[in-house]
């Protein structure tokens, strides 16, 4: 089972008030953003134009497996808290990991019903970006 | 309307500290953009008012009816003549159109903590994740207004009949109809861009100072009154995409300015830049 789908079975599992505390736990834990990207990211590379936040994601292939870098203020715990949530899933994960997960990813983990529909297409910005650079990286598909 | 109304509506920070153990008659509410901002630290006593999913209704546009809304209020503690204190992110977006919502239902004792969350944060006072615990209020919807909210039908029969300004609160590439939403936020877009007929441009910001806090009363009236030649006494209808920012500015032209028949067109954009049939205007804002 991948870690996509073991996640998506967590958030499931729990109550809806449960899973924002989830979500606010990986807000807390987002990785910091390695000193080497903040030029890109002030430089507005790299940043998520369909989220109502400054988020920066950005995601290379090394050896078949994803490096995802991202960043987002802590005053948009929401869009941290998924962002973080998305490199704990797919963070050393081959690209067609992340081109296998749902592509309405914030249903299936029952976020979507939770946050409205206007934040959600917001996050959903972030993980098309995610999906749109896993893509580029996959292999062909059979 | 008293010449100073602003003292009646708004606090400041430093007044809000002063009284954070009287939660008696006095209940902060904190209504934020990001749905997990309040957890993240609020101010101590405070109670989360979510915009989206506590004040609206889940399946039809439109807010939750009164019952819904006495629920929502006992159950933070909260009743009629508890004095409420608004606060938010953004600018207090959210803030005001909670204010306005709470206005729209009739709640009397509504103030707005001035510069909003952004400014207590920087004044370094205090945050905690705690929850608050307060009894139950008791709540009854005894006087809506509903004369402050503005729906379609009453901005085509002003268009048709004339007798109300209409005021464009969003950027001014959205209002020149470049854009269909604001730049960072594709998501609440139309299928048209451009004004509403007639609409003056004032966006929201041009209000705040650089703080974060309201400007002052002169500074306010040589924006609306003078340069855009607002009347107090006459009907405005003020509107952005999804009526938040115009509840910020409905709040200044009421309650700071003292103009007596202010509306929020809280449909705003997303609903007249989708309409079929209604009439939109392109480019800049039409000589007077």
């Amino acid at each position: 089972m991948s870690k996509i789908d073991r996640l998506v079975e967590l958030f499931q599992s729990v109550e809806p008030a449960v899973r924002l505390e989830v979500l606010l736990d990986y807000a807390d834990r987002l990785p910091p953003l390695p000193p080497e990207y903040a030029p890109l990211r002030d430089a507005g590379l790299g940043m998520i134009h369909e989220c109502q936040s400054p988020v920066f994601l950005m995601a290379q292939a090394e050896g078949g497996r994803l490096r995802i870098v991202a960043d987002a203020p802590r005053e948009a715990p929401t869009a941290r808290g998924f962002t973080s949530l998305l490199i704990e899933a797919f963070d050393g994960a081959p690209p067609e990991a992340v081109v296998a997960a749902p592509p309405n990813l914030l249903h299936a983990l029952g976020l979507a019903e939770l946050i409205g529909m206007q934040r959600t297409r917001g996050l959903s910005g972030i993980y098309a970006r995610l999906r749109a650079e896993a893509a580029r990286h996959a292999g062909p598909t059979s | 309307m008293p010449v100073d109304d602003r003292s009646r509506v708004l606090v400041s920070t430093a007044w809000v500290a002063e009284r954070l153990d009287d939660a008696d008659d006095i209940r902060l509410v904190e209504s934020d953009e990001d749905i997990l901002l309040y957890e993240t630290g609020h101010i101590p006593g405070a109670v989360k008012l979510d915009w989206t999913t506590d004040l609206q209704d889940e399946t039809t546009r439109d807010f939750i009816d009164a019952a819904r809304f006495e629920q929502l209020c006992a159950a933070r503690g909260i009743s009629n003549d508890t004095t409420l204190v608004f606060y938010g992110d953004k600018n207090n977006w959210w803030a005001c159109y909670a204010f306005w919502v709470f206005r729209l239902f009739g709640h009397e004792r509504c103030l707005v903590m001035d510069g909003g969350r952004r400014k207590w944060i920087d004044e370094g006072r205090p945050l905690t994740r705690e929850k608050p615990q307060h009894p139950p209020g008791a709540y009854r919807v005894a006087a809506p207004q509903p004369g402050i909210r503005a729906f379609r039908e009453d901005v085509l029969r002003r268009l048709a009949e004339g007798g109300a300004a209409l005021v464009d609160v969003r950027s001014p590439g959205e209002f020149r109809g470049e854009v269909t939403h604001m730049p960072d936020y594709p998501q609440e877009g139309a299928l048209r861009a451009g004004h509403i007929p007639g609409a003056r441009s004032v966006p929201w910001s041009r209000a705040v100072a650089e703080d974060g806090t309201f400007k002052p009363r002169e500074e306010l009236e040589a924006i609306y009154l003078t340069e855009k030649g607002l009347r107090p006494d006459e009907e405005v209808i003020a509107y952005c995409r999804i009526g938040e920012r115009s509840s910020h500015t409905w709040f200044v032209l009421t309650h700071l300015l003292g103009f007596e028949r202010v509306r929020n067109y809280d449909g705003s954009w997303t609903e007249w830049g989708n309409l079929v049939g209604v009439p939109i205007e392109k480019g800049d804002e039409a000589p007077r």
